[in-house]
């Protein structure tokens, strides 16, 4: 392990924490619009006449949920194809 | 890998023109096009394409939807048509760079203040924006960040959807992208529509701001 060089190290420690990042990014999002479908489909079996009402606001805050998985997919694309570090010091 | 970012194509008077951009051109005359050999041929279809936008915006926004339509739908079928047009070879989609996403969301964030000072006047539209004076830092850094988050949606996405498409395409390039691409269409659609919706629900609380 010490007598790797700098490059190799940068790039195993940008793949191992890329794939760590997304799945930690992806499984709390998902799990969290589960959530938000279940309670949605609660509410439109109970009140079908507010379903559309409440299939707008499901996709909006589906969306809004959804950006911060895409937030950590934009970090990962950003270490794997431009890595700052990479390009700084080699 | 290497084909797969926007490349640039050529130059005009020293300013580098990218691919995305040329098929942003292309799209456009095409949009046009189209249109205009509907309207000819078959006005039920535009005029069903139009009831959906009016419907959709005025729903959400809970007031009529006339003055705020022109944009926001050219919006949704510029952004629609955008993230389809990828699945033809040799075309890229636009949304597949940056900047369109981005130019995108800086019209949204203009048309905000647009809207909103068309509504209320310009010192009602700021007294609105600080009502508490305090929420004002807030208020801005709220606009300024969803504009990025419109932004990175949009472009995130596309990209991801295109990176699955061309790594299942490197591995197994026969039948096994075919899904893929179906679901790559419809995320594109689906993310037209949450643009529009979000936009439609950033100019009505523009509007409301401070309104009670």
């Amino acid at each position: 392990m010490a007598e790797m060089d700098p490059g190799t190290l940068i790039t195993l420690v940008t793949i191992l924490m890329s794939g760590i990042g997304i799945l930690l990014g992806t499984l709390v999002p998902a799990i969290v619009e589960g959530r938000a479908v279940l309670k949605a489909l609660e509410g439109m079996t109970r009140q079908p006449e507010v379903a559309g009402q409440l299939r707008t606001t499901l996709l909006i805050a589906m969306a809004l949920l959804e950006s911060t998985a895409i937030y950590v997919l934009l970090i990962i694309l950003i270490l794997i194809f431009a890595n700052p570090l990479l390009d700084r010091f080699f | 890998m290497e084909g797969f970012f926007p490349q640039v194509v050529f130059n005009i008077f020293g300013i580098p023109v990218r691919d995305t951009v040329i098929s942003t051109w292309v799209m456009m005359v095409l949009i046009v096009a189209v249109t205009i050999l509907v309207r000819r041929r078959w006005p039920a279809a535009i005029e069903m394409l139009v009831d959906f936008l009016n419907d959709t915006v005025a729903d959400v926004m809970e007031r009529p939807a006339e003055p705020y339509l022109p944009f926001l739908g050219a919006l949704a079928i510029f952004i629609a048509v955008a993230n389809v047009i990828g699945v033809v070879p040799f075309v890229v989609s636009p949304t597949r760079d940056i900047n369109t996403p981005l130019a995108l969301a800086l019209i949204v964030f203009f048309s905000v203040y647009y809207f909103g000072i068309r509504a209320k006047g310009v010192a009602g539209y700021f007294k609105g924006m600080a009502s508490p004076i305090f929420m004002l830092p807030m208020e801005i850094i709220g606009q300024l960040s969803r504009t990025l988050s419109l932004t990175i949606r949009l472009f995130g996405n596309i990209i991801s959807t295109e990176l699955i498409v061309a790594v299942i395409f490197m591995l197994v390039p026969l039948i096994a992208p075919l899904p893929l691409i179906g679901f790559s269409m419809f995320t594109g659609l689906l993310q037209a529509y949450i643009f529009t919706v979000l936009a439609t629900v950033y100019i009505g609380s523009g509007m409301e701001a401070g309104e009670q």
